[in-house]
């Protein structure tokens, strides 16, 4: 059972988050109301705590954040990104899930679980880019990101897609040569920077 | 009945090589990718039906980012086809069936060639191709066109390639995709294509497509309901693609074989494509190629002339118009072919020897970088070097670029590259006549001048500086050539030579002959002596200069008929330099100028032809004015 002070804490660090998220860190009474759904008067006394702890100032019918404030917020939203990422499981896109997930466990996790979270989430998903990769070591493709779907599926028909097996093998200037499903292919920079891969 | 069957593949899979295996040598084979940028056709009568074989510019995927795609696109869907022949390759088999998979959707019925067995076999990769085409519905035969194994059997399979449609395989995607598919399926109107596969052109935003909707607004919407799916397009690559390597695999055997330590294909590779050693190997080759052909070519020029002149001394028609037309007409045809034949053809045999050996994709690479000088994009570097061989196709291959001003500036580049009949002018008369050292600083001259145009081109026609460098062109692994291969490429380039050239080299010595006996030489002559005393020549050396824009092998047998053979007396070496330099700057041949016109319009071609011409005869005379200053 949640208790009641529990409550208010949730309360308190939505409505930093909210905050925070904002770049003007300036948020309407109204808009916090709409997006936290909870009894008005768990918002109000969340308020009222949060300015008895000198975070946030009431003007007129605005939330604004303290200094101090801001500061408490900002670890709150990194907290809530890197929980979010997590749970986003590349392919897998039911955001309304993810979403309620972060915002139940962001509450009750430590400090030291989201640092190993991070660990995690980096080394599952984070390649680097091919400009990078090491000379003749074989790296696995993580992504590809380009703007523009030609390019993108032009290079998916080729066989360079994500969990492929690729290799650098020259460098010559401003490009390379790689190898890919037993094919050599010369790649400018240019292109090379949008595939990635984990060395 | 007859069939009209469709040749599809990516690039440099042996496509043109099966063509010919299944017409008869009719088109180039080539080791280049990017060399074939049209449809070409060839028909074949087999056990009664005539069957229209379309060999089609090598694709990836079925897309209208590239010319090469635009064209095989409009093949596919705007020619009426029977069916097509997927080339696959057994040692990527994905990479194939992710395009088999596109033709599947268009409902279009499908063999599937599987080519390269014995290379795979060798990297120890075995396909089970009966498996395959239990999966995918279709034939799916081993095929070698080289040895013509498995070409009959391909035959048969496309007499009934109509029996397989409607039973082959499909992609399934997922349930969101197709949800979007049978939504936009339903919009589209006007067209025999599938409905379902105009939807997945549609939402992979090939805009060619979007004509066959009722409703272009409805793309929108399905989108937006996709929310979250906001990358539709990628999503359908890639689980084509994955299907793909899912059946692949399924069908795929891998057995361990021994692999050499460091191939030679790797250390090829290394020296090849080394940043300083690369470009040097590679301007190395080209200069050993032109010592060679002027040697080589020099002593098969001797023996060709010796048998001329036997020949025409033998020939005496007696007096009258007649007689004498016919003997200049013989006197030009012979002399040309032994100032231009040799060289000619050794260039094509040599040119085809390292492009088949998978060389001059590497050397290509290695000078790509140097063309962002002029904001070129790297490829337009594969037209230049056609332009070694001809201008002609050389100025059609620049559709393979991007946008209208690369095409225009690349074309424009071609006028200071010698093609191979100016080649012949550069060795056969500068080179024979004046010595290797005149004609290597016709070459020189003729650098300079491609580095002076393409500065002042530069300055013109403004570029947007961010040129695509190393569009993802694959390296296609060295190969020894075959002799039957290079003879036979050889000879089709040479085609044009021995039909067209041949015939001109005749009438251009009977035409000389009648300006002659009409005593309208002057006419040509004295107007243009302005330009003969620009060029510090004598006045009638402008004959070979006009002849040769009619056809450039005109230029040799002209020059040595209007001097009576006896260049190295009349002119000074200075002069051979002065006539070599003018005669091989600028739009080489009334052909060339057709195809200029052809791609950019008649105003920019004849300005960009009599404007190359202007340039190139004003480098010429400054040349020689430089150069007889020290």
């Amino acid at each position: 059972m949640t208790e009641e002070s529990d409550i208010l804490r949730i309360v308190e660090e939505d409505i930093l988050r909210i905050l925070g998220e904002e770049k003007s860190k300036r948020v309407s009474l109204e808009s916090i109301k709409s997006e936290i759904k909870v009894a008005y008067l768990f918002i109000s006394n969340a308020i009222k705590e949060l300015e008895r702890e000198g975070l946030v100032q009431s003007q007129g019918d605005f939330i604004v954040l303290t200094k101090e404030g801001a500061g408490k917020a900002e670890n709150i939203v990194k907290r809530h990104l890197v929980l979010e990422n997590y749970f986003k499981i590349k392919g897998t896109k039911r955001e309304r899930e993810v979403h309620k997930m972060t915002d139940i466990l962001e509450h009750y996790i430590s400090k030291e679980v989201i640092e190993n979270i991070k660990k995690l989430s980096t080394f599952k998903t984070e390649g680097i880019p091919l400009t990078k990769l090491e000379l003749n070591k074989e790296g696995i493709i993580t992504d590809i990101l380009f703007p523009d779907y030609g390019l993108f599926e032009r290079i998916v028909s080729m066989g360079i897609v994500p969990s492929e097996k690729i290799k650098v093998i020259y460098k010559i200037p401003d490009g390379m040569v790689i190898y890919v499903g037993g094919k050599k292919f010369v790649l400018g920079n240019d292109i090379a920077k949008g595939i990635e891969a984990l060395g | 009945m007859n069939l009209r069957i469709i040749l599809v593949g990516q690039p440099n899979i042996g496509k043109s090589c099966l063509f010919n295996a299944l017409v008869g040598p009719e088109v180039t084979i080539s080791n280049y990718p990017g060399t074939t940028v049209e449809v070409t056709t060839a028909e074949k009568t087999v056990a009664g039906k005539e069957i229209a074989f379309l060999d089609s510019p090598g694709i990836y995927s079925i897309s209208d980012r590239s010319e090469e795609e635009k064209v095989t696109e409009k093949a596919l869907f705007e020619e009426e086809i029977d069916g097509a022949i997927i080339i696959a390759d057994s040692v990527s088999l994905e990479r194939s069936l992710y395009l088999a998979f596109q033709v599947l959707e268009a409902e279009i019925p499908v063999v599937i060639a599987l080519n390269f067995v014995e290379s795979a076999e060798k990297k120890g990769i075995i396909i089970a191709h009966k498996k395959l085409s239990k999966i995918l519905g279709a034939p799916v035969i081993p095929i070698n066109p080289l040895t013509k194994r498995g070409i009959g059997e391909l035959v048969n399979a496309l007499l009934e390639i109509k029996e397989t449609k409607g039973k082959t395989f499909t992609v399934r995607y997922d349930d969101h995709i197709e949800g979007a598919i049978k939504e936009v399926s339903s919009q589209v109107t006007r067209t025999q294509l599938p409905k379902r596969f105009v939807a997945l052109r549609v939402l992979e935003e090939d805009a060619d497509f979007y004509g066959y909707l009722r409703d272009k607004r409805k793309i929108e919407a399905v989108k937006e309901g996709l929310i979250e799916h906001p990358k539709v397009a990628e999503d359908i690559a890639i689980t084509r693609h994955g299907t793909a390597a899912f059946i692949a695999k399924k069908v795929t055997q891998l057995v361990h074989v021994e692999e050499a330590a460091r191939s030679l294909d790797e250390r090829l590779d290394e020296a090849l494509l080394h940043p300083l050693g690369g470009p040097i190997l590679t301007i190395l080759t080209f200069v050993t190629i032109f010592g060679a052909l002027l040697f080589i070519g020099s002593k098969i020029q001797d023996i060709l002339t010796g048998f001329t002149e036997y020949l025409l001394s033998l020939i005496h028609l007696g007096v009258g118009f007649g007689s004498a037309a016919l003997e200049a007409g013989l006197a030009g045809m012979m002399t040309g072919i032994s100032i231009a034949l040799p060289y000619v053809f050794m260039f094509y045999i040599l040119f085809t020897l390292i492009e088949d050996a998978g060389l001059l994709s590497r050397y290509v690479v290695n000078l790509e970088r140097f063309l962002r000088w002029f904001n070129l994009p790297g490829r337009a570097i594969i037209s230049l070097a056609l332009g070694l061989g001809c201008t002609v196709p050389a100025t059609r291959s620049t559709r393979i670029l991007f946008t209208k001003k690369e095409k225009f500036f690349t074309a424009a580049l071609l006028s200071c590259v010698p093609c191979s009949s100016r080649i012949a002018i550069i060795m056969g008369v500068v080179g024979y006549f004046g010595g290797k050292w005149l004609a290597l600083s016709v070459f020189i001259t003729l650098f300079v001048s491609f580095l002076v145009l393409g500065y002042i081109m530069k300055r013109i026609i403004r570029i947007e500086k961010k040129p695509v460098l190393y569009e993802l062109p694959e390296l296609p692994p060295y190969r020894i050539p075959s002799i039957g291969n290079i003879v036979t490429k050889s000879w089709i380039r040479m085609k044009t030579f021995v039909y067209l050239v041949v015939p001109l080299l005749f009438l251009g010595g009977v035409a000389y002959a009648g300006l002659g006996a009409l005593g309208l030489t002057n006419v040509i002559v004295a107007p243009l002596s302005p330009i003969t005393w620009w060029l510090d020549l004598p006045d009638a050396a402008i004959i070979p200069l006009v002849f040769g824009f009619l056809q450039k092998d005109l230029t040799g047998s002209m020059l040595l008929l209007v001097l009576g053979g006896k260049v190295s007396s009349v002119l000074t070496p200075l002069q051979i330099y002065t006539f070599g330099v003018a005669a091989t700057i600028g739009i080489p041949c009334i052909i060339a100028l057709g195809m200029f016109i052809k791609e950019f319009g008649f105003n920019k071609a004849v300005l960009l032809t009599a404007t190359s011409i202007l340039y190139g005869l004003l480098f010429a005379g400054l040349a020689w004015r430089l150069i007889s200053l020290f």
